[in-house]
């Protein structure tokens, strides 16, 4: 029974921590400050623009170290402790450095029980890393993610807070991990509804280069 | 040989109003062709309507929530104070969708962006609002990026904005993208997100409608509650409180999932038994197998045996009847071969994560939730361990500033109620460690 208290004793985060960006890196040009100033236009106050400035330093700093987020309170004009707090409660944002891609394997119960865990287990296997680990490469971050509000298409996974890929199986990582390798981005997909596909013929968008539909979901082998 | 009548009627010959079959519906122009924002040309340019008449028409269709609560859309309305020219209001659109199982307005965002936009400026007309904000989770970047889309050509149109169609209402929509917590869905939390700090949940009272966003006046309604807005004014209140369940009318899109043929989402007239949904809507079980199990509305509603949904019809009063809730109406079927307890520990799981760790009953309460259904689980448990799952959730239930604590605690409540076997079978005498002491529940 002695390990059933799961929840370690957390040491105090390290306040003064050596930047791991570079000072010269660490700005934003004068059009991310400008599209920033929009966001703040949009809001009654600064603060309110501070979740979509996070989002652009993320994205152009692939993760928010402290002196990220203090430079983004400076630019949205809010105190440091304000955008620290708001930085740490999100799961999207990433505080610590991740791979190149991130796969976010969603395992909630609708996946659990058409075989996310299966589709977990197997990237684990195949890129030889846990969840939570980054492959050596630096290319793949592995996680287990909750609900991402795709359960008709359960298993899936989301790429870096971003594409969705539906209907998971081994060929489809197999060929996802390998696109990945190649630097290519899959593109954004369509599920059709099973009533269009059944009125119309199909999906109902005709911009969209790629198209899925609602299928039987696999049988799960592993629960957890 | 007539069948016999359902709540929901003729529902096979049902013609799907939120998402009509057009192609390319998404595009304005498509849209404008087909009735697309002629509610709020009608609501703004004719005589017919003022903001009092337009609520009025909501109270009369008899609209509810779709975000899970159910609470009816008019009256929450009416609960704004009256307009001072001083003091901004706030309309915010929840599209946060964060509940396991819910995967509806999604599709919305997808394939009639230009509804939620025209919804919530009729809303907005109503409730006297200027600025509009629309949350929407951080996960669906990607249709966020398609909705922004959509709403720039609704701005350079003039639907959105300064002076819409001359009539000297303005209304801004700003698109909001959280960043991952299941804690946004709820409204106070939301308010909390959009305001830019941390999304803990606030007391109420103060409610919304009195202390919001800012600490102004606001109104918060999900996504699919204020699509259904439009079709009310053009087709009238009435039109709409015939559709489906009197006590509970309206087009529905039900989120099917898991074991089924052909799970995705529909939409319905509500008040469909769940039998038809699940046997002919989405095709039946998978491989032929039996049904054990489902939940009506996402991860929180309680879960419901087989023999309990005989005659059981998708709206609140029958629901509620059966044991269990609408909730978001995102449907999770499970068949014979799922294990309850696993499935129950990954719930478990869900809210000890998501717990934004503001009230101790929650933050601590979901963690020994987890911890105990992890060791049932794993077949270390003993019979006591329900007993105290059971006195964990009364200490939980109704003792948090939000309903996360209750939406953790109902699932173990009801699952232990309505499959205490499993439990039971899960942690039998010889698997109690020595010296343990067995005690009879």
């Amino acid at each position: 029974m002695g390990d059933f208290i799961k929840h370690p004793f957390v040491d105090a985060p390290d306040r003064n921590p050596a930047p791991l960006i570079p000072g010269d890196q660490l700005v934003f040009t004068s059009e991310e400050k400008k599209q920033i100033q929009t966001w703040i236009s949009r809001y009654p106050t600064a603060d309110g623009a501070i979740m979509r400035a996070l989002w652009l330093a993320q994205e152009k700093f692939s993760f928010l170290p402290p002196e990220v987020i203090k430079l983004v309170a400076e630019e949205v004009g809010i105190p440091y402790a304000n955008a620290y707090g708001v930085a740490t409660f999100y799961t999207q944002y990433f505080k610590e450095k991740k791979g190149k891609h991130v796969l976010d394997v969603c395992t909630c119960f609708s996946c659990q029980l058409c075989g996310g865990y299966d589709m977990l287990h197997y990237i684990e296997e195949k890129l030889g890393v846990h969840k939570g680990e980054t492959t050596k490469d630096g290319l793949f971050t592995v996680q287990e993610a909750e609900c991402l509000g795709a359960c008709g298409t359960a298993p899936m996974l989301q790429i870096t807070n971003g594409t969705f890929v539906h209907n998971l199986n081994k060929d489809k990582v197999d060929a996802l991990l390998d696109a990945l390798r190649e630097g290519k981005m899959p593109a954004f997909t369509s599920v059709t509804l099973p009533q269009d596909e059944d009125e119309m013929g199909g999906n109902r968008r005709t911009d969209v280069n790629s198209v899925e539909s609602y299928i039987v979901p696999p049988v799960s082998e592993t629960v957890s | 040989m007539e069948e016999k009548k359902t709540k929901a009627g003729d529902w096979r010959s049902y013609q799907r109003v939120l998402l009509p079959p057009v192609k390319d519906l998404h595009k304005l122009d498509v849209y404008e062709k087909h009735e697309g924002y002629k509610a709020l040309r009608e609501v703004l340019t004719t005589d017919k309507w003022d903001p009092t008449s337009v609520t009025n028409e909501v109270k009369k269709s008899g609209l509810k929530g779709r975000g899970g609560a159910g609470f009816p859309t008019g009256l929450k309305w009416s609960f704004m104070p009256p307009v001072d020219p001083n003091i901004p209001r706030f309309l915010c659109c929840n599209g946060d969708e964060s509940e396991p199982g819910t995967f509806k307005d999604r599709q919305l965002m997808e394939y009639n962006p230009h509804l939620v936009f025209e919804g919530m400026l009729i809303a907005s007309y109503a409730m006297s609002i200027k600025t509009g904000y629309l949350y929407i989770r951080g996960e669906f970047a990607d249709w966020i990026t398609l909705m922004e889309e959509e709403l720039e050509k609704a701005y350079a149109k003039g639907y959105v904005g300064k002076n819409i169609m001359g009539s000297g209402f303005s209304c801004e929509i700003v698109i909001h993208k959280g960043a991952g917590a299941y804690i946004c869905g709820e409204e106070s939390s939301l308010m909390s997100s959009l305001e830019g700090q941390r999304a803990y949940p606030r007391v109420k009272p103060p409610f919304p409608a009195q202390k919001g966003v800012w600490g102004y006046p606001t109104t918060i309604n999900n996504v699919e509650t204020l699509t259904c807005v439009p079709l009310i004014i053009n087709k009238g209140g009435e039109w709409f409180s015939k559709i489906g369940a009197s006590s509970h009318p309206g087009p529905v899109l039900y989120g099917i999932s898991g074991h089924v043929n052909r799970p995705g989402v529909f939409e319905y007239p509500t008040g469909m038994l769940i039998s038809d949904l699940i046997d002919e809507v989405a095709g039946g079980m998978r491989g032929g197998k039996k049904l054990k199990a489902l939940i009506p509305g996402g991860s929180s509603t309680p879960i419901l045996r087989a023999d309990q949904i005989v005659g059981v019809t998708m709206d609140a009063d029958s629901l509620r009847d059966a044991g269990s809730m609408m909730g978001t109406s995102g449907m999770l079927i499970m068949d014979e071969d799922v294990d309850i307890v696993s499935w129950l520990r990954r719930i478990t799981q869900f809210y000890h994560h998501e717990s934004c760790g503001q009230c101790t009953p929650c933050r601590e309460g979901t963690g020994w939730l987890e911890n105990i259904v992890t060791r049932l689980d794993e077949g270390n448990g003993q019979l006591r361990d329900l007993d105290i799952l059971l006195d964990l959730c009364t200490q939980m239930e109704g003792r948090t500033v939000c309903a996360l604590a209750d939406a953790a605690a109902w699932p173990i409540r009801y699952t232990i109620d309505r499959f205490r076997s499993e439990f039971e079978a899960k942690c039998r005498p010889e698997n109690v460690p020595s010296g343990g002491v067995l005690e009879t529940a």
